[in-house]
């Protein structure tokens, strides 16, 4: 028989009495309650073990559960009501005291839960309850008596506890006193529950478990909000692109070298792959390097940018990963999610100005509101995961670099936003009263919609939802709210030179190594029409891009990083493919589904693209007459051959297909939750793919047979050619010399596959600098 | 080359040599564990499990995983037996198979499992493991949160426990790679984005995640060359491409780091392609005895491919019946007939891999884990009072037909789980389920996170290890809570 009475911090219980539970017999009995009973109904109830958590009885109450503390065991007993009230099994208002709860058969321990729990929870238990009553005057900036909670360390360090010394712990002495002077908190507080002392007490006899890293001081970082002009400094040596004049400022502060700047050739393949994917041809490279202008490189930067069909195309895999949205995936199987992909396609051949972009993410038509409406999972999601919550969560790293993840749990320990903020934003979005939850734990508070910076202004919690998204997206799009602006540009410096100026990207809570740069540019999408590619001009155009990159030989710690020059970037799995398509000529055909979407709703992308590109191409539900005059439906063959036809000779680059196991292993994610970059590495795994797979082997047969088609020549030409079309330059003498070894005066199909695996292989292919 | 002259001035030059030495220096500044993009490990601030990991009683692990929810009561936790008959009433169903003796005195299986009951002497037994109730249940969700500890969605890519050995322990031979996973065809499949949304390393990276081998009689072209590359053009191909790399123009960069891990992976991945161990993959050359002791398809062939990879050095196997809807262990109708047939897959394999570990000396220090996402039942859906949505295709009172014959509710409320070797005890039984319906957990629940814990920690890894990922902890079972079940150690 253990022992169990109501918790006595919770207001409505504090009645001891007798509870068995017994799992060999199939019966258990947990606990009684004066304020409620229950009338036990065989198989209706489900007893969890749970840690503390919950503050308020009579919310959970009304949400049809009870909560019970076992004190030998520090354990908490949560009732679970399962299934829909019956007569007999509902809670009553009122009560019989000493009524025990009763599980016929059927009772059961959900899997959140460990019966030897007892172990104390420092996130979710220890640091809620010091922020209700101690760190106030004991934590923050704040340490009266010279005593703060702020960190371990200070905890472990002062007189107050002693960790092994429970009963001499001056804490419980100060928590438990009734000495008005000494007791804690003061007297014009609440005291702490029984519960919460045996919270603290079991806190202390464990040893003062502590979150690594946690502490309650405040962050030390608070990012402006408001944009700003910063001044430039004077150029040095001449370069006055205004990017340079800041950063080669910032160079000579920190007595960092200058990086030398690249060739044409190396500018024009990093410039190609970045901004539209692909390598340059090798005609308009040779055409590139002999031109002899002195603006050649900026005549270039315009040329590529107004490369409408390949820059959206490449920049379409960076907005499908940011805004999660995918072909297929999961999801889709129970309608619980909607692709983007033709707003977005369309938004950006038209390069759409970033802040009307940003407006129609959040106030959204029917082409664009599958990114606010996130995924809808099937059966009981944890409280953070609801389409609300994901609301908030997506919109905030991704517009502005917020991770909101932690704060929707509970308040976040690495930056100040809070669990009130989260759901306050997620209410935005809501449809329906959004309880507070922390921890998945009900809290009895409801959210009212708010924005998360006051400052620029507030959104009416009372309007329907569609204005209230309204209001989020005027208030995201303010010209006062610099946070937006420096969140984009930090991505587009991040994709285009390896490094955020503010990074990891999605903390911009974080100091950036440049201020003024980072202003600079934000101020710069301002001032022109928040026109994306005018910053990627910006950024393309500065002596800073078009330098040697940075060389580490180790990777930087969190705060070690100083800029010297761009930092190589590994191509992306869709760069990969495109590229080694386009140099052997082996693009891929389109596959069905992406004309035909299935009755999930997966696919159908080419088709939407298509229609963009050649508005009313093809209409498959117009009926085709037969030879007698009847209207007939096409077959699905014959829709999908009309398409294809209709796609003519476009590439289907990888940015079109679905995730294979092969994009999957070059590193392109799963699109279920937003992703910001792209994993640097080379694995083991992939390098066995690239090795081996069954696939690529196949892509370097075909492409060796229409590299060799086109050519007719000495094999030092054909070398030549393959050289500058893969790695946009010649090969040395060296290197020609080793390949004419390997292929021979008339080179067979097996060795100029050989060779061109070599080449991609090689670093200087796969990774772009 | 296209050296523009226009950039080429004495003044880089200079700056070059400057760049060396700073780059030296800061090299130097820099600590090797602190990486920006990888997840980092955490240690606790005070002296516990987290810090020390507990001492490993295996060295692999295989998992068995019935994929689509292996009913306990016609497998392992045989209950009051009925035999087909019509007009028969569905609710007085418990088990639709006999009993039967195991050389163990107070374990008794189902009939069709004699293989296994002869070797339960070498077998922990639980039937009390348990899952939460996920509300609509779905294979995908519930095999998600066996595969990975968490409930999904997670708002981070939760990593497979086989990712989780490989990271934290790492390969046992280096050329193998340390998580592989055998039998399950994802493309294709009707839930392939949901069974890729667990089958991965998650925020570990690629480097961490499964080697696919979907049928085990291909798995040897998994690591061979190319389709009709002969070996010596391969080795070939792979020197040319050193020599190549080596005369490199941008050899200067060949110390970056992340061009050092790329060279690195290319390496072992030709190590292991030229490697004696790769014909640990090659069924073939297994002898015919053998082969067909294991062979009842693409799951006993896995078992082979299993015991093979073990012992080249594998860390972690998984080996599936596969998962495909309504195939299988999925039993929504015609459950009996499935239930018997899945068994002659599964008897002799998994009784002859665990014979053959034990004759090379290698059942002590693998540990073998049969598994599902969950049970079950003919009448409940999920547990007593679950408002579950009734998924049965089978929809009856009373029975009619055989296909009405079977277990074809999905249950979470007690489902048996099966250890062998590793440093567990034997001829154990634990946990126990209620005699009648519901055949709840009522000894001993064991909860995935705590099954979990026990996994771990018999392969030396504290349930509580964390990794730092988007600057919060992640831990091996949730919030580091998961407590081993100590008493199934030998």
């Amino acid at each position: 028989m253990a022992r169990f009475h109501a918790a006595a911090g919770f207001p409505g219980t504090g009645v001891e009495g007798n509870a068995s539970k017994s799992y060999k017999s199939g019966v258990c009995y947990a606990g009684c309650l004066d304020t409620l009973a229950v009338s036990p109904e065989p198989g209706r109830w489900l007893v969890v073990l749970n840690r503390l958590g919950v503050a308020d009885i009579k919310q959970v109450v009304r949400q049809g559960r009870v909560l019970i503390y076992n004190e030998n065991a520090r354990e908490q007993i949560m009732i679970h009501r399962l299934g829909p009230r019956k007569p007999g099994g509902k809670l009553l208002p009122t009560c019989r005291a000493g009524v025990l709860i009763a599980c016929a058969v059927g009772c059961w321990l959900a899997d959140d839960v460990s019966l030897s729990a007892g172990t104390v929870d420092f996130a979710h238990d220890v640091v809620p309850l010091l922020k209700k009553h101690c760190v106030e005057c004991h934590g923050g900036r704040e340490s009266k008596g010279g005593f703060s909670f702020n960190t371990r360390e200070l905890v472990m360090g002062s007189e107050v506890i002693s960790a092994d010394q429970t009963n001499e712990s001056r804490m419980i002495e100060l928590v438990l006193s009734e000495d008005p002077e000494a007791q804690m908190p003061p007297r014009d507080r609440p005291r702490l529950a029984a519960a919460e002392v045996q919270l603290l007490r079991a806190w202390i006899d464990q040893g003062l478990a502590w979150e690594p890293g946690f502490s309650f001081a405040p962050q030390h970082y608070e990012p402006p909000l408001l944009p700003r002009r910063p001044e430039l400094p004077p150029a040095i040596d001449g370069r006055d692109h205004p990017v340079d004049r800041i950063v080669d400022h910032y160079l000579a502060l920190h007595k960092v070298p200058r990086p030398a700047p690249v060739n044409d050739g190396q500018f024009m393949r990093r410039l190609y792959l970045d901004l539209i994917g692909l390598p340059p041809s090798t005609d308009a490279l040779i055409a590139f390097v002999a031109d002899s202008s002195y603006d050649k490189r900026e005549a270039l930067v315009e040329r590529v940018l107004k490369m409408r069909e390949p820059y959206a195309t490449h920049w379409l895999s960076f907005w499908n990963d940011l805004l999660r949205n995918d072909y297929s995936g999961p999801g889709f199987i129970d309608a619980g999610r909607k692709q983007i992909t033709s707003w977005l396609y369309e938004s950006l051949l038209h390069n759409m100005p970033y802040d009307q972009f940003v407006r129609e993410l959040i106030s959204t038509s029917p082409r664009s509101e599958g990114f606010i409406r996130g995924i809808k999972w099937r059966g009981n999601v944890n409280a953070s995961q609801k389409r609300d919550i994901q609301f908030s969560q997506n919109i905030t790293q991704v517009f502005l670099g917020i991770n909101m993840k932690c704060a929707s749990c509970h308040d976040s320990f690495i930056d100040r936003w809070t669990l009130e903020e989260t759901y306050s934003l997620a209410a935005v979005y809501a449809t329906e009263d959004l309880e507070l939850h922390r921890c998945d734990k009900p809290l009895g508070r409801m959210a009212a919609a708010a924005w998360i910076f006051p400052e620029l202004g507030e959104i009416d919690p009372s309007a329907p939802q569609s204005e209230r998204l309204e209001q989020l997206a005027v208030l995201m799009i303010h010209p006062d709210n610099g946070r937006l602006q420096r969140t984009i540009v930090n991505r587009l410096w991040h994709r285009l030179m390896g490094h955020g100026i503010v990074h990891p990207i999605d903390t911009m809570h974080t100091p950036p190594w440049s201020a003024d740069l980072l202003d600079f540019l934000g101020v710069h999408l301002t001032e022109n029409n928040y026109d994306l590619k005018r910053v990627i001009h910006l950024i393309v155009t500065s002596s800073a891009y078009q330098s040697e990159s940075q060389r580490l030989d180790q990777q930087p710690g969190v705060n070690e990083y100083l800029y010297g020059g761009p930092l190589a970037r590994r191509m992306t799995a869709e760069q990969f493919l495109d590229t080694l398509w386009s140099i052997t000529g082996t693009w891929p055909e389109p596959d069905k589904l992406a004309f035909m979407a299935d009755s999930r709703q997966q696919g159908g992308q080419l088709k939407e693209i298509l229609l963009l590109l050649r508005p009313g191409a093809f209409d498959p539900d117009a009926d085709k007459l037969s030879a007698d005059g009847t209207a007939q439906k096409l077959s699905r063959p014959e829709v999908y051959e009309r398409w294809r036809v209709r796609w003519r000779d476009r590439p289907v680059r990888a940015a079109f297909r679905p995730l294979d196991p092969f994009q999957a292993s070059l590193g392109r994610p799963s699109r279920d939750q937003v992703v910001s970059s792209r994993p640097s590495q080379v694995t083991t795994l992939e390098a066995i793919a690239l090795s081996n797979d069954p696939y690529l082997a196949e892509l370097f047969v075909r492409g060796a047979a229409n590299v060799l088609d086109l050519h007719h020549g000495p094999s030092e030409a054909l070398i030549e050619r393959i050289f500058l079309a893969a790695l946009s330059r010649q090969p040395t003498p060296v290197e020609k010399d080793l390949a004419v070894d390997l292929i021979g005066p008339e080179p067979s199909t097996q060795a100029v596959e050989d060779l061109l695996w070599s080449i991609v292989m090689l670093p200087e292919f796969q990774w772009i600098r | 080359m296209h050296n523009d002259p226009q950039y080429d001035t004495e003044c880089s030059r200079r700056d070059e040599m400057e760049r060396r030495k700073f780059l030296k220096k800061m090299a130097l500044a820099s600590s090797a564990s602190l990486m920006m993009s990888e997840p980092r490990r955490l240690f606790a601030s005070t002296n516990n499990e987290q810090n020390t990991p507990p001492a490993a009683t295996a060295d692999s692990c295989i998992l068995l995983w019935m994929g689509g929810g292996m009913a306990a009561p016609d497998t392992f936790d045989p209950k009051r037996y009925l035999p087909f008959e019509k007009g028969l009433a569905v609710e007085k169903i418990l088990s639709t198979f006999p009993a039967i003796d195991t050389v163990v005195d107070n374990i008794k299986l189902t009939a069709g499992l004699e293989n296994i009951a002869r070797i339960m002497d070498r077998a922990t037994l639980v039937r009390s493991h348990v899952q939460p109730d996920l509300g609509h249940i779905l294979h995908s969700r519930h095999q998600y949160h066996w595969h990975t500890g968490y409930v999904p969605p997670q708002t981070v890519a939760a990593p497979h426990i086989g990712a989780w050995m490989s990271k934290v322990l790492g390969p046992n031979n280096p050329v193998i790679p340390p998580f592989i996973n055998i039998g399950q065809q994802i493309e294709g499949n009707g839930e392939s984005e949901e069974l890729k949304a667990f089958t991965t390393a998650g925020f570990f990276g690629s480097e961490f995640g499964p080697f696919n081998l979907s049928r085990p009689m291909e798995a040897a072209r998994a690591v061979r060359p190319p389709e009709g590359m002969q070996t010596d053009r391969f080795n070939r191909r792979y020197r040319f491409y050193k020599k190549l790399l080596g005369e490199s123009p941008q050899s200067e960069f060949a110390s970056e780091f992340q061009q050092q891990s790329m060279l690195r992976s290319i390496d072992n991945a030709h190590r292991l392609l030229g490697s004696k161990d790769k014909q640990a993959f090659d069924l073939t050359l297994e002898p015919k005895k053998s082969f067909e002791a294991y062979n009842t398809g693409h799951f006993g062939q896995g078992c082979l491919l299993a015991r093979r990879l073990v012992e080249a050095g594998a860390r972690f196997i998984e080996v599936t019946t596969e998962y495909v809807p309504f195939l299988h262990w999925d039993t929504h109708e015609n459950g009996h007939t499935t239930a018997a047939r899945m068994k002659q897959t599964i008897d002799r394999p998994v009784a002859q891999l665990i014979l053959d570990l034990e004759r090379l000396g290698r059942l002590d220090r693998t540990l073998v884990v049969l598994a599902s996402e969950f049970s079950r039942d003919m009448i409940i859906e999920g547990v007593p009072g679950s408002t579950a949505k009734d998924q049965s295709r089978a929809n009856v009172d009373q029975l009619q037909e055989i296909r009405h014959y079977g277990l074809h509710r999905h249950f979470t409320g007690g489902t048996s789980v099966l250890f062998f070797g590793g440093g567990m005890q034997r001829g154990r039984l634990y946990g126990e389920t209620a005699p009648e319906r519901p055949c709840v957990a009522t000894v001993n629940p064991l909860t995935i996170t705590d099954l979990h814990a026990t996994i771990f920690t018999a392969m030396g890894i504290s349930p509580q290890t964390a990794f730092e990922v988007e600057r919060r902890p992640f831990y091996a079972t949730p919030d580091g809570v998961g407590k081993p079940v100590m008493e199934l150690f030998a």
